[in-house]
């Protein structure tokens, strides 16, 4: 890569820590490096304030000198302030004392409802996911989720229908998430390898695209009707501060293993368009 | 007789593992490459005990390798797998899909509420998520209960008291007193929920030695205990060691086939615990301890 570029797989961090908001309490969940890499982005950026658990040791604050290839791992205990228990961070989320944390799903539907159970139907699934850790009870009463996904381009991530819910999104056959008692605000953005979304009215909606990205191409990539909103922009660009903490960070570069070969070949330079950007000086 | 009180709760590996029975509910400790109580995990292929439930929370190794080897009839975890790096659990993805194992996903909150409702002496407690997802489709023995203060209607989920809990500890004295350090996982949770309770320690020591260290699970909790230094392996052990990712790499690529899972079955498990240390290499095994002596030694080992 030469000096000015930069790769999707750092863009996509960025753009997940820019759904941070400062002061807030937020998890990463386990086996999720660029929404791990995007809190400390975050953190180190425009969120100073906010306090960082780490997605299985529930260290809080920690200053690791790497990122690990695995999250219930030492490293991540580095210069933690503290340590909570197991029971301190559900209990936490349970009291409605979590106020984000980061979800992704082989499956999503247009209400953000989320899968990694399996796809096909239990007991005999066509392919047995890997489970959904926490994400079950904590998708009904965190404040609000950032949903995530590096496998958009595949045409088999957005559904109209997941196989299985195993994270709640904005509403289920069972009504909405009021309706069902849940307090937590649910999905209220998507970061995707094409572009960036919420949910005005709890339905996905197409807000940002990576600019060597068509609409053309994120609608045929999703097999539900997708909502576009009038003023599209395009994602604004990583500043040198935050590219800095994810590459200073991340040095084996675990962010990486979310991505294929293709979406990793992506590269990007700043462009006189963004010069005068406030946002990305 | 209960056996709790008892001075001296030292075992050997193939005593202890007689505690289990077929057809158990076993609790595993640690949790997805930390601290898993792999020798004890091992000793129940040895001992061919089968159609376990097996639950816990996010777990890799322990959970895929007695799915494997026919040990578990049901898996009720709440993740099993080596997360982004090494991807799906191979012989738990292939179990599943061919129906040979029943699959019976939970969350971690709501396996937390469950083993409280067994600590607290309680026969359920509720929990406010759950409806609205599959998971609920997979647990007929859930229930459904409305507070009698706020009229709110939650789900119940019943006590979980496990047969058995199996928890690989730093070091503990042989009346059975076990230091931990955390992340401490579900471990106590699981100590205090199980009828049964049996540890590995990297060392036993003496009473005062494991006070000082700081005592996590009181010896009456603890009905065994026994001394397998690397018993975690190849999950880590911290500060003893790191956990070995190219021995992780090795068996998600071994898992692949029935014939793959048989031939590291052969080569690392059915010959015993020594044998298991010299075919993985007392060299390899020492460099894992090296975390210790820079951040780029560590980084090395993470990425080996």
């Amino acid at each position: 890569m030469t000096p000015g570029e930069f790769t999707i797989d750092e863009w996509f961090c960025v753009a997940l820590a820019r759904t941070i908001r400062d002061g807030e309490i937020v998890f990463h969940g386990f086996g999720s490096p660029c929404a791990q890499v995007a809190m400390y982005v975050a953190k180190r950026t425009h969120a100073p304030q906010m306090v960082l658990v780490e997605g299985s040791t529930y260290a809080l604050d920690p200053e690791p000198a790497f990122i690990p290839a695995t999250s219930n791992d030492w490293s991540l205990l580095r210069r933690a302030s503290h340590i909570l228990r197991f029971e301190e961070l559900f209990d936490l989320a349970a009291r409605g004392g979590l106020d984000r944390m980061f979800l992704s799903g082989g499956q999503i539907d247009p209400y953000g409802n989320t899968n990694v159970t399996a796809v096909g139907a239990l007991p005999r699934p066509k392919v047995k996911l890997g489970g959904g850790g926490g994400g079950c009870n904590l998708s009904a009463t965190v404040g609000a989720l950032t949903l995530w996904t590096t496998r958009h381009r595949s045409g088999r991530v957005f559904v109209d229908e997941c196989d299985f819910v195993t994270d709640l999104g904005h509403r289920t056959p069972l009504g909405t998430r009021e309706e069902m008692g849940m307090p937590g605000g649910g999905p209220a953005a998507l970061v995707t390898e094409l572009g960036v979304f919420d949910f005005p009215d709890g339905r996905m909606r197409l807000r940002e695209r990576f600019p060597d990205v068509a609409v053309e191409e994120v609608l045929a990539a999703t097999s539900f009707e997708l909502d576009v909103a009038g003023d599209l922009r395009t994602v604004a660009p990583p500043s040198d501060a935050e590219l800095a903490v994810v590459r200073s960070l991340d040095r084996l570069g675990v962010r990486r293993t979310e991505f294929g070969e293709r979406e990793l070949a992506r590269r990007f330079r700043w462009s006189a368009h963004h010069a005068g950007c406030p946002c990305c000086t | 007789v209960r056996s709790r009180t008892k001075p001296d709760k030292r075992r050997t590996l193939a005593d202890a593992i007689e505690l289990v029975r077929d057809g158990d509910t076993v609790a595993i400790g640690g949790a997805l490459s930390y601290r898993e109580p792999m020798a004890l995990v091992r000793e129940l292929v040895r001992q061919d005990r089968r159609d376990l439930r097996l639950v816990g929370s996010a777990h890799g190794i322990d959970v895929d390798l007695l799915v494997g080897a026919g040990a578990a009839g049901a898996v009720e975890e709440s993740y099993v797998g080596f997360e982004q790096d090494l991807g799906l659990a191979p012989a738990y993805r292939r179990a599943a899909e061919s129906g040979t194992v029943a699959v019976r996903e939970t969350c971690c909150y709501t396996l937390l509420q469950q083993l409280r409702a067994a600590e607290y002496g309680l026969p359920f407690m509720p929990v406010r998520g759950i409806a609205g997802t599959g998971i609920l489709g997979l647990h007929p023995e859930y229930g459904e209960i409305t507070c009698p203060f706020t009229g709110e209607t939650f789900v119940a989920v019943p006590a979980l008291a496990p047969d058995v809990a199996l928890i690989h500890g730093l070091c503990a004295d042989r009346r059975g007193n076990v230091h931990l350090r955390r992340p401490l996982v579900l471990d106590e949770r699981f100590a205090n929920a199980a009828k049964r309770v049996i540890v590995t320690v990297e060392r036993l020591l003496d009473t005062d030695a494991v006070g000082e260290a700081g005592v996590v699970l009181p010896s009456f909790l603890v009905d065994a205990v026994v001394e397998a230094p690397l018993g975690a392996h190849p999950t880590s052990c911290y500060p003893h060691y790191t956990y070995d990712r190219a021995h992780l790499r090795e068996w998600v690529q071994a898992a692949g086939s029935d014939e793959g899972v048989a031939a590291y079955l052969e080569r690392y498990v059915n010959g015993g615990e020594p044998a298991y240390q010299e075919a993985v290499g007392a060299g390899h095994l020492a460099a894992l301890s090296e975390w210790q002596q820079s951040n780029e030694r560590w980084m090395e080992l993470a990425s080996a």
